[in-house]
């Protein structure tokens, strides 16, 4: 599962990740990482088996977890142009033969690089 | 024998509920496998579509009067202002027009999107006090059903074609063809090709003032050729107009372009009569045979490079290739929508609820798109450069440190014997680096230039430089050869004697 942790300032610099990896011995895929002066925001993958176990180790270093949130494209408002296909740096978004355009949620990487591209603000982060 | 019909003949067989009704798509296939002469037999109108940002786009409202009266000054509805320059309570909102605290989030289209959806509206007008009209201000709350009329009204809808646009610039832009990767990192382009209702006639036989139209949904008429009309380069246009209160938010939707601005989506759609077999030649046109220019949107001027030749098919395909590579490409307007414009067109033709009409006036075969006309001078990065002083990557920072003082600049650019840029440094940075006590300049230089091209207008020049936070830009030709510097001191010296 992807879960999302952010990191305050003191906590950016410490090697909280690769310990957590050695400690626990879970295979954790970091799909995505930013810092800056607010601190550091992590979306991870997680096997679905040790997730709680590993989130819980997340939160005994001080590190937030969230989970669920995600990018999603809002049917009603989209108008299935497609520019945000050519936006998707992981190819998350597609179009289907009619023309369709879907998200993978199981590619995307919630960098959120669509979400100002979308000409009618159909793609949103859901909480 | 040769085909001909009349459009007074197709609409008794409307009447009649026996008219063969296909979309553009539909028959470029019939074309293609049953020829020409079967299908202008067996055809009796074509339906185009199409369904893309129209920025021209607008509606003329007239309110009502107040009592007392208002000659209305300055109106905003919802926040967004709208033009005043006709009668008392008549105003146009254009489509573009951004929500001062919103921008690009809110504007004129997303009002005409609310408006026709039937949501309320908020509307604020300060008045202009004369004898008849002593009223100063008004607020209040209306939907389009309060309105005696709202007609949409768009002085250029309906292009023929248009350019397809990537970006050869080493950073992100956002312009009104989208969000342009950097290195031509993505591609897009608008309309709707073997749909597009322009294209399906482009000889003007059959679409000319008066013609009735699919419009957001409702009924709507061209009126004439749309501005820019240009025909002889096949970038026709259109204006139309019809009645807002008819049309349906489906077809009508507020947009956004990022650090651009507002626009319309709007759904046109026009029915194309087969008087004979050169209309149905015409009408079976596909994208294959829909040739146009990707253009180099990185660089700004009017006049943007031609990177390739393209043609529909490859950029409805999705990937187009360009210099060996096959980069990501997308409409911005949407093809679903323009099926769905002319399928809806051709039901409603089916249904014999909608009637073809004749042309008044056919639209003129020649257009005027020419330059505006500006007396001022225009200056580019090439016009206030100044020679780069420069220095090799293999210099020691003390030599670069004198040169500074002899030379009085704040920037070296550090360049190859061959004069290709590959790096820059200031005097900040030779500060720093005496404070640091470092002594090798790799280590102290930028790497990363942010540059500007000869023909880049200054105004782009003081963006970049104001963005980057930086006050220098080398300017490099096409093959990165350093040609000259741009630097802060200098635009604001040349602001300082204009002024």
């Amino acid at each position: 599962m992807k879960v999302h942790l952010s990191f305050d300032r003191e906590r950016t610099t410490k090697p909280i990740i690769s310990t957590i990896i050695l400690s626990t011995g879970v295979q954790i895929n970091i799909l995505r990482a930013k810092v800056d002066e607010a601190g550091g925001e992590v979306l991870v993958e997680i096997p679905d088996a040790e997730a709680e176990m590993v989130m819980d180790a997340f939160r005994s270093m001080g590190v937030k977890v969230h989970v669920g949130r995600h990018v999603e494209i809002l049917r009603e408002r989209c108008i299935d142009c497609g520019h945000c296909i050519t936006i998707c740096p992981v190819e998350a978004i597609y179009a289907e033969s009619d023309l369709t355009v879907k998200l993978n949620q199981e590619k995307c990487v919630d960098c959120g690089a669509c979400i100002d591209s979308c000409p009618t603000r159909a793609i949103r982060v859901m909480q | 024998m040769e085909i001909r019909r009349t459009v007074e003949e197709i609409n008794e067989k409307i009447e009649r509920g026996d008219a063969v009704v296909v979309t553009a798509e539909e028959m470029t296939e019939i074309v293609k496998s049953k020829g020409v002469h079967v299908a202008a037999r067996e055809v009796d109108v074509v339906t185009t579509g199409t369904f893309g940002a129209m920025c021209s786009s607008g509606v003329f409202i007239n309110f009502g009067h107040t009592d007392p009266p208002i000659k209305m000054d300055r109106v905003t509805l919802n926040g967004v202002e709208a033009y005043h320059g006709n009668a008392a309570v008549d105003v146009y909102l254009g489509a573009t027009k951004m929500h001062p605290e919103k921008m690009f989030e809110y504007g004129g289209g997303h009002v005409i999107e609310d408006l026709v959806s039937g949501r309320e509206i908020e509307v604020v007008a300060s008045g202009f006090q004369t004898d008849c009209y002593p009223r100063k201000s008004v607020r209040t709350t209306i939907t389009i059903d309060d309105l005696n009329q709202a007609i949409l009204c768009n002085p250029r809808n309906g292009y023929q074609r248009y350019n397809a646009a990537s970006n050869g610039r080493d950073e992100l832009i956002y312009t009104y063809m989208g969000k342009l990767l950097p290195n031509y990192g993505n591609a897009t382009f608008s309309g709707s090709g073997e749909l597009n209702p322009l294209t399906n006639d482009p000889d003007y036989e059959t679409i000319g003032v008066g013609t009735r139209i699919f419009l957001g949904g409702g009924i709507g008429y061209v009126t004439g050729p749309g501005t820019q009309h240009d025909p002889v380069n096949g970038f026709g246009t259109l204006m139309v107009q019809g009645d807002l209160k008819r049309m349906s938010p489906r077809f009508l939707r507020g947009g956004s372009f990022t650090n651009y601005g507002t626009t319309l989506y709007v759904g046109l759609g026009i029915p194309i009569p087969v008087l004979n077999e050169g209309i149905a030649e015409k009408t079976g046109i596909s994208d294959e045979e829909i040739k146009t220019n990707l253009l180099d949107y990185g660089v700004p001027r009017r006049s943007r490079p031609i990177l390739k030749q393209t043609d529909y098919a490859e950029l409805k395909s999705g990937k187009i290739v360009f210099r060996d590579r096959s980069i990501h490409v997308s409409s911005l307007s949407s093809l679903k929508m323009a099926r769905e414009v002319a399928s809806t067109l051709k039901r409603w033709i089916e249904e014999g609820t909608f009637l073809l009409t004749n042309p008044q006036e056919r639209l003129p075969l020649q257009g005027t798109m020419k330059p505006m006309k500006v007396v001022e001078e225009t200056l580019f990065a090439r016009h206030i450069m100044a020679p780069a002083v420069t220095c090799h990557p293999d210099e020691d920072l003390d030599t670069i440190a004198a040169r500074i003082i002899e030379e009085k600049v704040n920037h070296v650019v550090v360049v190859t014997p061959e004069k290709k840029l590959r790096g820059i440094i200031t005097s900040f940075d030779i500060t720093k680096a005496v404070a640091l006590k470092e002594k090798d300049l790799s280590k102290v230089m930028t790497h990363q230039v942010i540059t500007a091209s000869p023909d880049e207008p200054i105004e782009s020049c003081a963006k970049k430089m104001q963005k980057h936070d930086i006050s220098a830009l080398p300017v490099t030709d096409i093959d990165g050869i350093v040609i000259g510097i741009v630097t802060s001191e200098r635009i604001s010296r040349l602001f300082g004697e204009y002024r």
